[in-house]
């Protein structure tokens, strides 16, 4: 019934005759499938048509890529397939993911990066380990406001004062590292508390709440993104900023707010670090503003703002820490890995330019 | 005559200078301006490698990085003689400055993402020539060579520096492909539609980016006498203020190669007078940052302002 009537009303100002449609294909276009033609259908899903679409294909082909390699890792390498190296693997995605989908919204949002990412992680472990005495749910809710208060600020200069994004985080990251070396005077500062829940816990065996904390976080941002007014208006805002405006989007609100949102992300992967290391230390932040920028970019959200999931960037760490892992089963060190990692951003930067192209054809 | 932005430049850097030299008692003594002198031999050329970019309406992000990556190159490579090594490293600079110029222009993004990617290999393969190590120079003459002391502030390495601002000078305002790079900045379809070779100036501009910043990080590396992966660590903070301080548009198409010197000026001034008056690391990392915000602020209120009149004036015609 619902579906029915966003067919009927989608469907309204194009095809005069309503009648003259068959039921099926109003439920296509209230799914958001453009034209349909009639005898595929039936053969191949709508869903896996909708994968491999020209939008689509380079979030679909890196999830696809992601399997083959587990799949040949699994077959090929015997270490891969330990207990311990699969958890590794699990923590490596999770700090990186959740700050890669913070930085979704900010990426959707036709802003670029956000570069101030590891900083305002590291200051978070900074807080995380001073307020753990208060308690694990105090320490994260410490590190949430925290980002978010960060992320807000950023947000106000790039949205409503029209700073350069990428200056604006560049001069907010080494304020923000300034502020908290005077703080921690440059020494690991060790938290009184237990963090085993959040650092070393699982619900299931293989399934750390880490992982738990990660798919919140992603669901969270995809709702907010697809399913509320607001989410919506920071696509439109990257897809066509002038038409953002233009349209009366409430422009200035979309970006602070996705500043903050990201923010909040980066501040709860700093959690996640400093649980996992059971310390804050401003080196725990070190690579993250690269792997959130590498995930996004491999992950198949579009530079240009407006199109990706956040899910797409999940994807994208998943697929960052499954490399790196192999490279270091391999016995390469981390300074290959960030070679790797490099050479991996401009090739899916290439291939995402070549796959546009060929969809404009 | 009106006053513009190279005045106001002028009088931050002499009222920066002024101020130290009263509240600072050793800020002017010789030894102490040689120091900032040599500060500014490094900051001036970075400046000048990002600056040029800017100006063309890009930015090069692995500008940091390829100051580690030249350092390790010249140290390594030139123990035998530090000409072939800076050379080396000159080389390597121009062809990752054509690799990130092609790609960019090639895929037509921004060339913030083709950068970053290029940031991410080159410290990557600075670690790896590295190996976790600090890497050390044996040939101690010519770390006494480019820290000799001429006319008391100077050094050869400062004078290098000049030396290539004069030329940048010369480059962007006396020659056509230098007035290529602004009109490219302005606006870009504009300058095509004009007949500016457009993608040949975009390569060139970062092929010079990449080979200024590799003689930077060379020349460095050379007078310290030592190379690490981390030589480049913060520089792309410092130079991306220090340009944006002497009069670069972040939006692209202004600033000139006296701004840009005068930037690096004012700010190796500012660092030299904080550090010599007792401020630790962080607080000048504090400051930095706070400066950069605050210009950027600046520039964007005086842009926007620029637009608001610039509408007005178009409603009226």
């Amino acid at each position: 019934m619902f579906l029915r009537a966003i067919g009927e009303t989608a469907s309204g100002p194009c095809y005069p005759a309503r009648n003259a449609i068959p039921r099926k294909n109003k439920m296509q276009l209230a799914r958001g499938i453009a034209a349909a033609s009639t005898v595929q259908d039936q053969i191949v899903p709508s869903w896996l048509k909708t994968q491999f679409s020209s939008e689509r294909i380079h979030a679909t082909g890196l999830r696809l890529a992601a399997l083959v390699l587990v799949v040949v890792a699994v077959i090929g390498l015997p270490a891969f397939r330990y207990p311990g190296n699969v958890r590794a693997i699990v923590y490596a995605t999770c700090a990186t993911g959740t700050a890669a989908a913070g930085l979704t919204l900010i990426t959707l949002s036709g802003n670029l990066f956000m570069l101030s990412i590891g900083a305002t992680s590291a200051v978070a472990t900074l807080v995380f380990a001073s307020t753990l005495n208060h308690g694990l749910l105090i320490a994260v809710l410490a590190t949430l406001v925290l980002g978010g208060v960060i992320g807000f600020i950023q947000g106000l200069l790039v949205g409503a004062a029209k700073c350069n994004p990428i200056i604006t985080t560049i001069a907010v990251a080494s304020i923000i590292t300034g502020l908290g070396s005077l703080y921690s005077n440059g020494q690991t500062i060790l938290g009184v508390g237990d963090v085993s829940w959040l650092g070393v816990g699982q619900l299931l065996p293989y399934i750390p709440n880490q992982l738990l904390v990660l798919l919140g976080v992603v669901l969270v941002y995809e709702f907010l993104i697809d399913f509320t007014v607001f989410g919506r208006e920071i696509r439109l805002l990257g897809t066509n900023p002038k038409a953002a405006v233009i349209a009366g989007l409430r422009t200035h609100s979309c970006v602070v707010l996705a500043y903050s949102l990201a923010g909040v992300a980066a501040g709860l992967s700093g959690a996640l670090l400093a649980s996992q290391a059971s310390e804050g230390n401003l080196q725990l932040g070190a690579g993250l503003d690269f792997d959130a920028i590498a995930a996004v970019l491999i992950g198949g959200v579009s530079i240009k703002g407006g199109r990706g999931k956040v899910s797409d960037a999940a994807f994208g760490a998943l697929f960052l820490s499954i490399v790196g892992n192999i490279l270091l089963l391999f016995n390469l060190a981390y300074e290959i890995q960030l070679v790797v990692k490099g050479l991996v951003v401009l090739l899916s930067v290439t291939i995402a330019h070549f796959a546009a192209r060929s969809s404009r054809k | 005559m009106r006053i513009n932005r190279i005045h106001f430049q002028f009088f931050l850097a002499a009222a920066i200078v002024m101020l130290f030299s009263f509240s600072a008692p050793h800020f002017l003594t010789a030894g102490n301006l040689f120091a900032l002198m040599q500060a500014f031999a490094l900051l001036g050329l970075l400046t000048l490698a990002l600056g040029l970019t800017m100006i063309a309406g890009e930015f090069d992000l692995s500008v940091g990085s390829m100051v580690s990556l030249a350092g390790l190159c010249a140290v390594k490579l030139g123990q035998e003689n530090p000409f072939f090594g800076v050379a080396v490293a000159a080389g390597l600079g121009i062809v990752i400055g054509l690799a990130n110029g092609i790609l960019f222009r090639a895929l037509r993004i921004s060339s913030l993402v083709v950068t970053v990617g290029t940031m991410i290999v080159l410290t990557g393969l600075s670690f790896w020539i590295a190996g976790g190590r600090v890497v050390s120079y044996e040939n101690l003459d010519v770390a006494d060579w480019l820290e000799k002391s001429i006319l008391f502030a100077l050094s050869p390495r400062s004078l290098i520096t000049l030396l290539v601002f004069v030329l940048a000078w010369l480059f962007l305002g006396q020659t056509k492909i230098g007035r290529d790079i602004y009109a490219t900045g302005s606006h870009r379809l504009a300058a095509e539609a004009a007949g500016a070779r457009v993608t040949f100036t975009l390569i060139l501009v970062f092929a010079l980016s990449g080979c200024i910043s590799a003689v930077a990080g060379s020349l460095l590396a050379l007078s310290l006498a030592t190379a690490s992966a981390t030589l480049g660590d913060n520089l792309m903070l410092q130079a991306a203020s220090a340009a944006i301080l002497g009069g670069v548009a972040l939006s692209g198409g202004i600033g000139s190669a006296l701004g840009m010197a005068l930037g690096a000026f004012t700010l190796s001034a500012l660092n030299n007078g904080l550090s010599i008056m007792g401020a630790n690391s962080p607080t000048i990392l504090l400051s930095n940052g706070l400066l950069l915000l605050g210009v950027v602020l600046f520039d964007s209120m005086t842009e926007q302002r620029g637009k608001r009149i610039f509408r007005l004036k178009q409603g009226h015609s």
